[in-house]
């Protein structure tokens, strides 16, 4: 049994196979007999090791961590009316800034925003195509579409018009991510629906195919935009040509003739 | 916000810590560290993970816990060689002999001699295999926890695994 062999095995017990995977690994299995001792086996350790009996939380220990937060709230109160130069704030400050900010916000980053924001971005997407319209306020005018969003969250992203690259401004709604809503602006082109969700992020996803569904994304000064569609690559593409061109054109509301 | 994010995974908390300490006292003194740790750090909290961000912390602190209570217990990854890494992470020798399925027998274990042989495990390769099989997280969000690639993730747990079903055969 070779090494990739044995990861596979372990993999697939723990149910992290991708589907095709799973499927020729189970082939394998009835297949070859040695395989399938193996993963008796492995199956039967994870049997005894979830058969230990887990201890339950002590009584009365989130009773002792209330108390010590309610502590630690009255501490801080206490603390801010001491000098601002205390030595004892700077240090704490300095240790809890760097164990928790760097080993978990890192991590954070890496793993689960790439991941976890992208798959929301594009349930949004497929979420919207699925109700009767794609977008909760429809307008192909962006001094429209704009204010809407302003009216609705902290920073709203510019709505450029990218009519002339054949990517018509249809309208915008908010979608979730997070536990926080964010601006989706929706773009047509011919027959495909483009779904331009900004993100309050700082670093861009890596462009991919979530659910059949192609990803680009790319960022500026102020958000992360990530564009969702079944157009292919090279139309993503362009679309983010055509909207970072848009987009630098200055908005001048006062041109608009309704205003 | 910490109410919603800490608290709902504290009976998991004091699981894992009460493995990587190995007593319960222990483990409560983890668990109230952590809480406060989380709880002065929520606004660190991403709104992406609840119980990975939980768990980094319940993780972090039992090290750091251990380190300043217990410095004879532990053994980390970064005080180890490079061979004796590669070791932990790779094929052992014992892994060579080639087994016909009939040599691999079914093993029976009590709870006793299991629990005995995870406390047997490097800290290293315990804290893979509680996480995986008794507070059942994915590969994503244990390489998140331990801050390891997700293919270090899983030769730890081949090993680990390995390990403890030669520990268990030898036993008998």
């Amino acid at each position: 049994m070779t090494e990739p062999d044995e990861l596979e095995l372990n993999a697939y017990c723990d149910g992290e196979l991708s589907p095709i995977a799973t499927i020729e690994f189970e082939r394998r299995l009835v297949a070859d007999k040695l395989l399938r001792a193996r993963y008796v086996r492995l199956l039967s350790l994870r049997r005894a090791i979830r058969a230990i009996p887990q201890s339950e939380i002590p009584q009365g220990l989130q009773g002792r961590v209330n108390s010590r937060l309610d502590r630690d709230r009255a501490g801080q109160v206490g603390r801010t009316r001491q000098p601002r130069w205390s030595f004892r704030a700077l240090a704490a400050a300095a240790v809890l800034g760097a164990v928790i900010s760097s080993s978990v916000m890192l991590v954070i980053n890496r793993y689960d925003l790439r991941e976890e924001v992208a798959n929301q971005v594009v349930a949004g997407h497929i979420r919207s195509l699925l109700a009767t319209q794609p977008f909760d306020v429809v307008s192909s005018d962006r001094y429209t579409v704009k204010p809407w969003f302003k009216s609705r969250l902290a920073a709203s992203p510019r709505v450029p018009d990218c009519a002339r690259m054949g990517f018509i401004l249809v309208g915008g709604r908010l979608d979730v991510v997070g536990h926080s809503p964010v601006a989706t602006i929706v773009y047509k082109h011919e027959a495909h629906t483009i779904s331009l969700t900004a993100l309050p992020l700082r670093e861009t996803f890596a462009d991919q195919t979530i659910a059949g569904y192609n990803t680009r994304s790319w960022s500026d000064a102020e958000f992360v935009y990530v564009a969702v569609s079944d157009l292919p690559e090279a139309d993503l593409a362009t679309f983010e040509h055509a909207f970072s061109e848009g987009s630098l054109e200055r908005e001048l509301p006062h041109e608009h003739p309704g205003l | 916000m910490f109410d919603e994010v800490f608290l709902p995974h504290m009976a998991e908390a004091y699981r894992l810590a009460q493995w990587l300490t190995g007593n319960a006292y222990d483990a409560e003194d983890v668990v109230q560290d952590a809480a406060l740790r989380a709880f002065r750090g929520i606004k660190t909290f991403g709104a992406v993970n609840a119980r990975a961000w939980s768990m980094t912390i319940v993780r972090n602190t039992a090290y750091s816990w251990l380190m300043k209570n217990r410095p004879k217990v532990v053994t980390f990854t970064d005080d180890l060689s490079e061979d004796e890494r590669k070791e932990l992470e790779q094929e052992g020798p014992l892994r060579a002999r080639i087994e016909t399925p009939e040599e691999i027998a079914l093993f029976k274990a009590d709870a006793e001699d299991i629990q005995q042989a995870l406390v047997q495990l490097p800290a290293q390769l315990r804290e893979i295999i509680v996480l995986r099989e008794i507070n059942q997280m994915s590969y994503r969000d244990i390489a998140e926890i331990i801050n390891i690639p997700v293919g270090t993730v899983m030769s730890r747990l081949s090993r680990g695994r390995q390990l403890l079903i030669d520990l268990l055969e030898t036993r008998k």
